[in-house]
């Protein structure tokens, strides 16, 4: 796909917008697409980035992305003009609620970028949506304005230099009746997420992140196990969306 | 011109000689989305043993310059999902099946082999006796000569099927482990399976890979599987699939000319999900320009 735009959101997370011929039609929020660094000589493995936004009519594509290491930091340096090879979409994404009443979506830092596609689509649903997002600080803050716009956001930051202090936890209330949680971040909040609702009847999807190679099920690289553990999930084809009953998280 | 890339590795008759390696294919389900399998020389599918296994934990695979490691752990649903489920699916695709086995002991082995010859469903067997990556097994039979020896004459007792050996980079002959698989009645040889290595994360000052150590695979090996096969191929007069870092119809051809009568492709899988047949045409192209009709006539020319 042709590069459109490249740009820095925050002091090391960019956003990618590509443009041209892709499957749109077969995207749902929280899939991702693998992207060849190079031409795959230095870097035989695509890195796997969710997608964030998904345009069908204009045809475009954004991919927000953290620059971590050789293959992003090549990411990073893309111009406009130049062409970029992407596998996808791959895995399977957040599922549509599977019963009314409000949505509630927490994203912690580079886990963030797929739900917005996620709020995107809910929002054209006319779903009401609670959206939390977690970041370290002020400076790690992107996308609060765009999500702004499709529901109710609280922003928390970890040193709170920016709206709520503290974890994505301590900033949701006991006062609303979710029906269904969408979220995706560090493990240690999806796990504290599984945990404050224990008891509930809130139905949780995560989303996971695995060091992957194939990213289409093949070599087993980046499972999880399920939840009594006795056999493995692939996260790239089975996932990165489980239902957080579904898996051992 | 029209070239033949048909080969025949003893019995087992292969259209062409390129399939995907053991576990860089699943038992090819996934990329059957991506074209038909029918397409390939054979599928190697995933290591195959007695019961289920997860595997180990992860991250278990990583990036290397020009290469990978992975440090899987032989994961796989075990031998009675593989008859009941992955091979009836494969056994329609119209390609030869080639399984690949291994064990934790040499009863393991045997009844794994057993049962899948029994089946019916594989066209050959490849005996993994190289996985650097879990404790007990694999590995524990391919690095000694004598106990390689044991292992392969007790497989051949019920193995109704060509039976491959796939070898070890990680010894210090590789030739002596080729003899060794010979004499106790192997129909061919497969090299190499991955090298040991690791990498160490700057900032956790850790191992990438849980499991520390992991395989090394993909382009940066090459040069050394290419070595190994043509080692192994001036002392031992068996069929040898070659593999490790074959990326392109120009290194496919480099392995034959070494003394590969058919190649494996694995990590290269990843990089490109078409990188099989892709590797077909253009080994076709390679022996059109240069006026090769048959893939016999280059075998061991390096030799």
């Amino acid at each position: 796909m042709l590069v459109q735009g490249n740009r820095r959101l925050t002091s090391d997370i960019w956003v990618l917008d590509l443009v041209g011929e892709f499957p749109y039609d077969k995207v749902t929020p929280g899939q991702f697409v693998h992207v060849l660094i190079g031409d795959g000589t230095a870097h035989p493995l695509r890195r796997p980035i969710s997608i964030a936004s998904c345009d069908p009519v204009g045809k475009t594509l954004s991919l927000v992305y953290r620059v971590v290491g050789d293959g992003t930091k090549w990411m990073r340096e893309r111009r406009p003009g130049e062409t970029i090879d992407v596998l996808g979409p791959l895995g399977h994404g957040f599922p549509a609620p599977q019963r009314p009443g409000p949505v509630l979506i927490v994203g912690g830092g580079v886990g963030v970028p797929p739900l917005y596609q996620l709020a995107k689509v809910l929002h054209a649903q006319n779903v009401e949506l609670d959206i939390v997002l977690g970041f370290k600080d002020h400076g790690d803050v992107f996308w609060a304005d765009e999500f702004g716009k499709l529901g109710h956001v609280t922003i928390c930051t970890e040193d709170g230099s920016v709206g709520r202090p503290g974890f994505v936890t301590e900033a949701l209330g006991d006062d609303r009746d979710w029906a269904t949680l969408y979220s995706c971040g560090p493990r240690s909040m999806l796990k504290a997420l599984k945990t404050h609702f224990q008891g509930t009847d809130i139905q949780g999807y995560v989303s996971l992140e695995e060091r992957m190679a194939c990213g289409i099920g093949a070599c087993w690289g980046c499972t999880c196990e399920n939840a009594d553990q006795s056999e493995a999930r692939r996260i790239c084809k089975d996932g990165p969306v489980f239902s957080w009953e579904e898996i051992q998280l | 011109m029209s070239v033949d890339l048909r080969v025949n590795l003893g019995s087992l008759s292969l259209k062409n000689p390129v399939m995907p390696a053991s576990g860089c294919f699943g038992f090819g389900r996934e990329y059957s989305e991506y074209y038909s399998l029918s397409a390939l020389g054979a599928v190697v599918v995933k290591a195959t043993t007695l019961h289920p296994r997860l595997g180990n934990p992860t991250p278990r695979v990583s990036e290397v310059t020009s290469g990978m490691l992975n440090a899987i752990g032989l994961a796989n649903p075990g031998l009675e999902n593989v008859l009941s489920e992955e091979l009836p699916w494969l056994a329609r695709q119209d390609v030869p099946i080639i399984v690949n086995v291994a064990g934790d002991t040499m009863d393991d082995y045997c009844e794994v082999v057993d049962r899948i010859c029994q089946s019916g469903l594989a066209h050959a067997i490849e005996l993994n006796v190289s996985c650097p990556n879990v404790q007990l097994g694999g590995l524990a039979f391919g690095v000694e000569a004598a106990v390689l020896r044991n292992l392969v004459e007790a497989v051949r007792t019920v193995c109704t099927l060509p039976l491959f050996v796939k070898l070890s980079p990680n010894v210090t002959r590789i030739q002596d482990l080729a003899i060794a698989a010979a004499s106790g009645g192997a129909d061919g040889l497969s090299l190499i399976n991955t090298l040991i290595g690791m990498k160490i994360d700057l900032n956790t000052r850790r191992p990438v890979l849980a499991n520390r150590t992991g395989g090394l695979s993909g382009r940066a090996i090459k040069p050394v599987a290419v070595r190994m096969v043509h080692d192994v191929a001036k002392e031992v007069r068996l069929p040898i699939i070659g593999m490790g870092g074959i990326y392109t119809g120009h290194d496919a051809a480099e392995f034959v000319m070494a003394g590969a009568w058919a190649v494996e492709v694995g990590t290269a899988n990843f990089t490109d999900p078409y990188a099989c047949p892709r590797i077909i045409e253009e080994l076709r192209s390679f022996m059109e320009a240069e006026g090769i009709k048959n893939i016999e006539e280059i075998r061991g020319c390096a030799l």
